[in-house]
């Protein structure tokens, strides 16, 4: 919790009792609130003149960020879901709607053409840039129209990398092996592998034992 | 073919450590280890805000579950997967507000909420004790006491920075309503923090 600065409003605003407002200005507390709700704009110079009107508006700023601060303090105690949960949530999610396009393989015969899904290809390649020490991938995406067998393919790759070696090092090694991985998982025509590096991670330690 | 536990997943302690653009993006190619690994390191704030908003730990865990259900059809539309806690937090707002308008009935009156004040189920806990007299402990019991659609529009305007009209659309009240809840929150909880300092 941030300690909260000393308080520099001895007294309580006025609170619209009699008519005045906020330091005589006509204007009361849930004014001052939609004014500040509109970021102060358009200005009012008789509040932001008035120094009884911007200790309310502190006030009002402080427990603003006081309540962001209680639901982060309630985040702190509450504890970690239950794994049986967590278990039960993933068992429940339906995997065909992050499963994209159908990728078909197995020759020409339509009588024994087979498909994979673009999740599946995607795994591979994401699988694959993982086994690089010091990579972790993020998105993966195929780029050209992977349902026609033979299209030219595009792959691109975002990756968090350790610095465990040049980054073009790295880029290079993840390139190899999902060129690799590709090749003997599919039948993509694959004419480019882009490698984009998003991220600097910490190496982790199972990196380190690697 | 879609697998659920592919070979190549990384070390858990990989996934907890990575970034949350890193895991979102993982997530929408349809990793769910690494969605299990949001969920991990976001669900208590979720879960939070959730029992904040509607006052009922059963509440909040059915909108939580909805939520991360919803999230999981929808991660290809995430647009910034580094922002992956406002968009599920945004998300479950929606899940939360949906069961406060189902529970509150579409005949009953809105602002006779005498009958709607509960007390917030979080149970303070004892480090939350130890910083009695302390200005979050005071919010903490001022929140408290407000009436449930005061209490609703405060934290969906403060916690969660929404304009009054997707307040009131949300809450399924009117804009008038949201405007008058949040001048006789803000009244309370400035008085009431005022008393406890």
């Amino acid at each position: 919790m941030t300690p909260l600065e000393p308080d520099r409003t001895p007294t309580p605003p006025a609170e619209d009792g009699d008519g005045d407002g906020i330091g005589a200005t006509g204007y009361d507390l849930a004014a001052l609130g939609e004014y500040l709700d509109r970021d102060c704009q358009p200005p009012i110079p008789a509040i932001d003149e008035s120094p009884e009107c911007q200790a309310a508006l502190d006030r009002l700023r402080r427990v603003r960020s006081l309540s962001r601060e209680l639901v982060d303090d309630d985040a702190r105690q509450q504890p970690p879901l239950p794994v049986e949960w967590v278990r039960g949530l993933l068992a429940g999610l339906e995997l065909d709607v992050r499963a994209g396009r159908d990728i078909p393989f197995g020759g020409d015969d339509p009588a024994t053409r087979l498909s994979i899904t673009e999740g599946a290809v995607r795994e591979v390649v994401r699988g694959a840039g993982d086994a690089v020490p010091g990579v972790l991938v993020g998105g993966v995406t195929l780029d050209g129209d992977v349902t026609t067998p033979g299209a030219a393919i595009g792959v691109e790759l975002r990756i968090s990398v350790a610095l465990v070696e040049p980054i073009p090092d790295i880029a290079e090694h993840v390139r190899a092996r999902v060129t690799t991985a590709l090749l003997s998982h599919t039948e993509l025509h694959v004419t480019r592998i882009d490698v984009t590096v998003d991220d600097v991670h910490v190496v982790s330690r199972e990196e380190t034992a690697r | 073919m879609t697998t659920r536990s592919p070979a190549a997943t990384p070390a858990a302690d990989s996934l907890e450590a990575a970034s949350d653009a890193v895991l979102a993006q993982r997530a929408a190619d349809g990793d769910t280890a690494a969605f299990a690994a949001l969920v991990t390191r976001h669900g208590p704030y979720l879960r939070a805000y959730a029992i904040r908003l509607t006052g009922s730990p059963s509440d909040a865990d059915d909108a939580l579950q909805e939520t991360l259900i919803a999230a999981w059809e929808r991660l290809d539309r995430l647009e910034n997967p580094a922002a992956v806690r406002a968009w599920l937090s945004s998300i479950l707002t929606r899940k939360a507000t949906d069961r406060l308008r189902a529970r509150r009935g579409f005949d009953e009156p809105i602002g006779t909420d005498e009958g709607e004040h509960e007390p917030v189920a979080i149970e303070a806990g004892p480090d939350a004790r130890a910083e009695t007299g302390s200005q979050l402990d005071a919010l903490r019991r001022a929140l408290d006491t407000l009436p449930a659609v005061e209490r609703q529009c405060w934290l969906l305007r403060e916690v969660g920075d929404y304009r009054y009209d997707e307040i009131a659309e949300q809450l399924g009240v009117p804009s008038s309503t949201v405007r008058g809840a949040l001048a006789r929150a803000r009244q309370t909880l400035l008085a009431r923090m005022e008393e406890w300092r």
